[in-house]
């Protein structure tokens, strides 16, 4: 190396480590010549383990919710008359089959096998003189009915606008 | 000096933009977020009924026991011996289940019964409980089933 260059780089280093006018005013306002970085390793780490946490605790399942209903009155301290003329749904099953069942509602002719229907059927009955939307309904099962097909007649008869369902003894 | 020009050379930096993948992970991490609905402990997996336009809804109710009533084996559809149980519990005879019940009962009076009952169960079955959660007096009964799927 030259004697030349070794002044001229000599120069330059004693020109860096000067402080200057200009560089202690920037030191006095705070450093702001010195990059402010963010540490993003400590958000990544939590964010990381927040979405393991929620990807393996997900299920994508139907939420449940709840029909609320009366039950039986079993018992001649708890039994409370009930208003005349209730609409009575009876439930048969007809055959071996899961959906082997039958639907009769007392007083009115007709039967159906498929819950579908009842919400009509209902209605139609609400629309007869001396019906209407508060009359009770009282769901009456045969013992081997699934109780899908209970659970199903019950949600029928709320389709249809029914505000007192009740479930009765056979 | 030439030394010295190798470490400058060295100082050249590889860097991660790690910006696009925080920007991932904060969306996979709300959208987990809304979407996780945390099951409770008492919500012991059944099938459960399932109805046509459900008018099933969502309630909180605060003074609230859980019976469960469920096949003994859940893969086995041809399984007939059911299981009660109140809440996370284990299963007990329907005695046992009468008898707790009636302590709950007697403990705060404005009790409230849900019933998860599998859907397979034969009416019988589950009459049962009815008539158990009945003879205590309890005459609302709410009975879970899937609600509705939202469009």
């Amino acid at each position: 190396m030259s004697e030349s260059q070794e002044n001229r780089d000599g120069k330059r280093r004693r020109e860096r480590d000067r402080p200057s006018h200009r560089s202690s005013r920037r030191r006095r306002g705070g450093d702001r010549g010195v990059p402010i970085a963010v540490n993003l390793a400590p958000m990544i780490d939590v964010t990381f383990l927040l979405l393991i946490f929620f990807l393996v605790t997900t299920t994508f399942e139907r939420p449940e919710g709840v029909l609320a209903s009366d039950l039986p009155r079993v018992g001649g301290t708890q039994a409370v008359p009930l208003p005349i003329s209730p609409i009575v749904v009876r439930i048969a099953q007809t055959g071996p089959g899961v959906d082997d069942y039958t639907i009769r509602i007392d007083r009115f002719e007709g039967r159906f096998d498929r819950l579908d229907a009842l919400p009509d059927v209902l209605r139609r009955i609400q629309q007869q003189p001396g019906f209407d939307r508060e009359t009770p309904v009282v769901i009456i099962a045969d013992d081997d009915i699934r109780w899908d097909h209970v659970v199903g007649c019950w949600n029928a008869a709320l389709r249809a606008g029914c505000e007192r369902i009740a479930f009765g003894e056979p | 000096m030439r030394y010295g020009r190798h470490r400058r050379l060295s100082l050249t930096l590889m860097t991660f933009n790690a910006t696009p993948m925080v920007d991932v992970f904060f969306l996979l991490t709300i959208f987990f977020m809304l979407v996780t609905r945390f099951s409770s402990a008492e919500q012991v997996p059944m099938e459960l009924p399932k109805p046509a336009d459900s008018r099933a809804g969502v309630v909180r109710m605060p003074e609230r026991v859980v019976i469960n009533c469920r096949l003994a084996d859940v893969d086995d559809p041809g399984g007939r011996t059911v299981l009660y149980s109140i809440g996370p519990n284990p299963p007990r005879p329907l005695a046992v289940i009468a008898e707790q019940l009636a302590g709950l009962k007697r403990e705060s009076p404005g009790l409230k019964v849900v019933l998860r009952a599998d859907k397979r169960l034969p009416y019988e079955d589950v009459r049962a409980v009815m008539r158990v959660i009945a003879d205590n007096r309890i005459e609302v009964l709410n009975v879970v089933a899937h609600v509705a799927e939202e469009l």
